[in-house]
């Protein structure tokens, strides 16, 4: 999927300094293109979430500006799956079509379509409690996806499962993200995750978050598991860690 | 699955047993011909039968009184928590007096209520209502406070109201807590129906345990005394049950507490 139409995100001169003193982001420049998977990988604290949430509109910058040729269609995954545990896997999946008054019909439709995506259909009507930690997070997913996002920015969504289910939700990641064609904005701090999942990294510095490395992956997609055991693989995830090294110093 | 029920309640059974074996005792010695202070459970079990109308018509009285004082706390409780968790300023303002009126001893306040509202049924519909109050905004409060962030990220993020955010998320988020506040308020709304009855009752032969109780105590009919108030905490027992029923219903599809079980 190298379909980069245009610009989708422009990021222009943020920071960010809470009222505290602290200066989360200093200066930051990026320039996302439409269908891009592009992660954001740093050091703990050195502001790549708050950058997510300056993108999503739900923290305010102290300076510059974020504009979006599709504005108002971006859906945000957490890291835990935040779903609402008295509603089945139906309702969580329409609920933010819900709040984006979304006629009944076409919600149920859309939302089944998404829980066909993330291969939960045939639980409808289970509750959150009933599924596993991987399930729960697909469910997420699938909430968000049933919005037909352009944009679909992800705050270190993998981190709280097991190995094994996070690599199977990378390659569902990533299927999702092909079939639907939404551009992605990753935050991680896990490398081999970035390098597998994107076709940019930008890896960035201890507070204030600057960015330090704008890295492109060059594999083609789809991806496979058995990529993360080849050299090349092995060579980018060297060259992305030295630049996290390199900025720690 | 037969064996673990009978282990469940065999050793609460043997207890009863032992206690009333223990107190028929006394009654036999200590107090024998004392049946005033302490009666047998055979005069008590009498003074049951023997006042099973008048002791039923009671307890059905005081049941009402304690569930219309009840069911009003639900609403204002769970209304002023939701208006207190809408504003931080209004909840800094107002829940300090919440606190202190909390703390004022409902007793105290009882014959003030009846100055207010009179002998009648609705002064203890009051004082109920009163007593259940406290538990149901403090919990609900809580709950509301504890909605997760992330959430409510995701509501605003999808432009939601504040009163969408309130009834689709946060309320039933609170529930869990709503409902431990609700098993509280149960046991207090019939103490405080009976508390309303003690300031209402005196010369009043019809009416709730608290007035049949009063009665009893001015007559030393002591072995009805303890018939009463043995009604008067069955009742209160069922209605927590009951409240507790319902809540484990209502939470039995999500919360952890209630699936585990």
């Amino acid at each position: 999927m190298d379909s980069s139409t245009g610009t989708d995100v422009s990021i222009a001169g943020i920071s960010k300094e809470y009222s505290t003193g602290v200066r989360a982001l200093e200066g930051i420049d990026l320039s996302v293109g439409g269908g891009e998977f592009v992660t954001l990988v740093g050091p703990s604290g050195c502001g790549k979430s708050t950058l997510l949430r300056i993108v999503a509109g739900l923290v305010e910058a102290t300076a510059g500006r974020v504009s979006s040729s599709r504005p108002g269609n971006a859906a945000f995954v957490f890291q835990e799956p935040a779903l609402l545990p008295w509603r089945t896997v139906q309702a969580n999946a329409e609920l933010l079509l819900e709040l984006d008054h979304v006629a009944p019909a076409e919600r149920r439709e859309r939302a089944s379509e998404s829980l066909r995506l993330v291969g939960l259909a045939g639980f409808e009507d289970s509750y959150p409690h009933r599924l596993s930690g991987g399930m729960r997070m697909r469910l997420s997913l699938a909430r968000s996806i049933a919005l037909r996002p352009n944009l679909l920015l992800l705050d270190e969504p993998l981190a709280a499962v097991d190995e094994l289910t996070r690599e199977g939700l990378q390659d569902e990641l990533l299927a999702l993200w092909s079939a639907v064609g939404f551009t992605a904005m990753l935050v991680t701090h896990n490398v081999t995750e970035a390098v597998y999942l994107s076709n940019r990294v930008i890896v960035m510095s201890p507070r204030p978050g600057r960015i330090v490395a704008d890295i492109e992956i060059p594999f083609t997609f789809p991806r496979a598991a058995e990529l993360r055991s080849t050299a090349a693989f092995a060579h980018l995830t060297g060259v992305v860690s030295a630049a996290l090294r390199g900025a720690h110093a | 699955m037969r064996n673990a029920s009978v282990l469940q309640i065999a050793p609460p059974v043997a207890v009863a047993v032992i206690l009333v074996a223990a107190w028929s005792l006394a009654t036999a010695t200590i107090f024998a011909g004392r049946g005033y202070l302490v009666p047998s459970p055979s005069d008590v079990a009498a003074a049951f039968a023997g006042n099973a109308g008048t002791i039923l018509d009671a307890t059905l009285t005081t049941l009402r009184e304690a569930f219309v004082g009840y069911v009003a706390a639900i609403v204002v409780g769970v209304a002023i928590a939701s208006l207190l968790s809408y504003s931080r300023t209004l909840e800094r303002g107002l829940y300090p007096y919440a606190v202190l009126l909390q703390t004022v001893p409902v007793v105290a306040v009882a014959p003030l209520i009846v100055l207010w509202f009179g002998y009648g049924d609705g002064s203890v519909m009051i004082i109920s209502f009163i007593m259940s109050l406290f538990p149901i905004i403090n919990n609900t409060l809580l709950g509301l406070r504890s909605t997760s962030h992330n959430l409510i990220d995701l509501f605003k993020l999808h432009h939601a109201g504040r009163l969408v955010t309130l009834v689709t998320l946060q309320l039933p988020s609170a529930l869990p807590q709503t409902l431990a506040g609700l098993r509280i308020s149960a046991g207090l709304s019939v103490i405080g129906a009976i508390v309303g009855e003690f300031i209402i009752g005196s010369g009043n032969t019809r009416g709730g345990l608290g007035v049949q109780i009063i009665f009893a105590q001015g007559r030393m009919f002591t072995a009805l005394l303890f018939a009463e108030v043995i009604a008067a905490t069955l009742l209160g027992f069922c209605f927590f049950l009951a409240v507790s029923a319902s809540g484990d219903r209502l939470l039995r599809n999500w919360h952890e507490s209630a699936v585990s079980e």
